[in-house]
């Protein structure tokens, strides 16, 4: 017998559900896809500016570390003027 | 006419985990990974079973019987391809599944958590394992490496060492033992996932609002099937792109040299999947110590279920808990980078800052979002 049937967390037994409104509408009377691309694809674009400020920061930090540590790396591998003058 | 089928015990159980499935209504892409991590595991069990059939693990011919007989049986380069880059698409989903319970609090489920987290490290045990097995360079290198760092346990590390190796070096015994090892471990990971999802179903899958969601479901079928499929188009089309096209893309060139105890290669280093715990093993000058900090990469994941609560769910609505998740994403891209770098300055100081960093996420993350909750 699985856990969630006797926690009753199945269809009909979810949650008591108190001042519910239904519809329903039959699949002919109703458009699937209504507004997919005319609200859908706006929202793509608010969606992006809603995360901007939070994904892009730390990657474009990340990338100024990395690029900055390889630049870094290849000027140690570098040999400095004067730096065998102690083996003369 | 009563279908007595529609009441056995089997059809039951599969119509209440996939067909009639309580689901939220509003799960997003970032859900699509736990069955996605079903068919990796699923492939790599049966590409790795067909692999296996032409497989002898012995230190004179596993290198030969990989690369010859993996040209002349039909279609065994196939398998090939699809079992070593399998493996790293098993670890890009692992990553993003457990980035999304790390983001919207998936972690509150502790159970489903923590055997979560023994998957993870049977997966990465596993994946280990058969890397060694086909005895070239980075398979050799890599096992002896990491094997030997048993060795910084105190008073017993010497023992355990020539008790895994099963002899004083990495050798034939150790090749077979990890064959067998490695075989059986998939198997397991199998049953851990079972038990993954019977203790899930039990309080049913969470939501990005982290808010309960008893009073808006949908069933698994047909919505949620469909979702699956088509997220595993997406995934498995790049998989199926580095097969075909490219796949030693992600592999190390040294392991088309076989396996040689006298020559060490320049730069020992594991699969990419394994490159942010190398560096954090590496920042540590002290052996036990990088072993220590090397366990905790990953055994921190099991402190997130005693972290402390927030009012909501997950950091959906927590600004400053975002911005700090996204920040340890950048930390564990270049620890990752950092992993694949010589011993080298400035490479040495920034895996120790980054080790840093990669830890104090899990200790800030809960007194940052109760900062917000107290303000707000």
């Amino acid at each position: 017998m699985r856990p969630s049937f006797l926690l009753r967390k199945e269809f009909g037994n979810l949650a008591v559900i108190r001042g519910t409104v239904k519809y329903h509408l039959s699949p002919l009377e109703q458009r699937a896809f209504a507004g997919a691309i005319s609200q859908g694809v706006p929202n793509i674009f608010w969606r992006f500016r809603q995360s901007f400020f939070y994904v892009v920061p730390p990657m474009l930090l990340s990338y100024l570390v990395y690029y900055t540590a390889e630049m870094e790396h290849d000027r140690l591998q570098r040999k400095q003027p004067g730096q065998f003058d102690h083996e003369k | 006419m009563y279908k007595a089928s529609r009441f056995s015990p089997l059809t039951s159980i599969i119509r209440h985990t996939v067909v009639t499935l309580p689901t939220p209504i509003n799960i997003s892409t970032w859900w699509n990974f736990g069955s996605l991590l079903g068919i990796c595991l699923a492939s790599q069990i049966f590409s790795g079973l067909v692999l296996s059939l032409h497989f002898t693990a012995h230190t004179d011919l596993s290198f030969y019987v990989v690369i010859q007989s993996f040209g002349d049986v039909y279609y065994n380069w196939w398998f090939r391809a699809l079992h070593a880059n399998g493996a790293s698409f098993f670890f890009i989903g692992l990553y993003l599944h457990i980035a999304r319970g790390l983001y919207y609090g998936s972690y509150l489920f502790k159970e489903v958590w923590s055997i979560g987290v023994v998957i993870l490290l049977l997966v990465m045990a596993s994946a280990f394992l058969g890397y060694v097995l086909p005895w070239g360079q980075m398979s050799f290198w890599g096992a002896t490496v990491i094997t030997s760092l048993f060795s910084a346990l105190p008073v017993i590390g010497g023992d355990v060492v020539v008790w895994l190796w099963g002899g004083f070096s990495v050798d034939n015994a150790t090749l077979t033992r990890f064959f067998g090892l490695h075989f059986v471990l998939p198997f397991i990971v199998a049953g851990l996932v079972g038990l993954h999802l019977f203790f899930l179903h039990d309080q049913g899958s969470s939501n990005p609002l982290g808010v309960s969601s008893d009073f808006n479901k949908v069933v698994f079928h047909h919505y949620y099937v469909l979702k699956d499929l088509v997220g595993a188009c997406f995934f498995i089309g790049p998989l199926l792109g580095l097969v075909y096209l490219n796949p030693w893309l992600l592999g190390d060139p040294e392991n088309f040299i076989e396996g040689n105890p006298l020559v060490t290669p320049h730069h020992i280093q594991p699969e990419w999947y394994f490159l942010f715990a190398y560096a954090i093993l590496r920042a540590v000058p002290n052996k036990l110590g990088g072993v220590v900090a090397l366990a905790a990469a990953v055994l921190v994941l099991f402190y997130m279920p005693v972290s402390p609560k927030t009012s909501v769910k997950g950091l959906s609505f927590y600004p400053w808990g975002k911005m700090l998740f996204f920040s340890l994403v950048g930390v564990f891209f270049l620890l990752t980078w950092a992993g694949s770098k010589p011993v080298e300055e400035p490479y040495v100081v920034i895996s120790q800052v980054l080790s840093f960093l990669y830890f104090s996420y899990f200790a800030l993350i809960g007194p940052i979002t109760r900062i917000q909750d107290k303000l707000l």
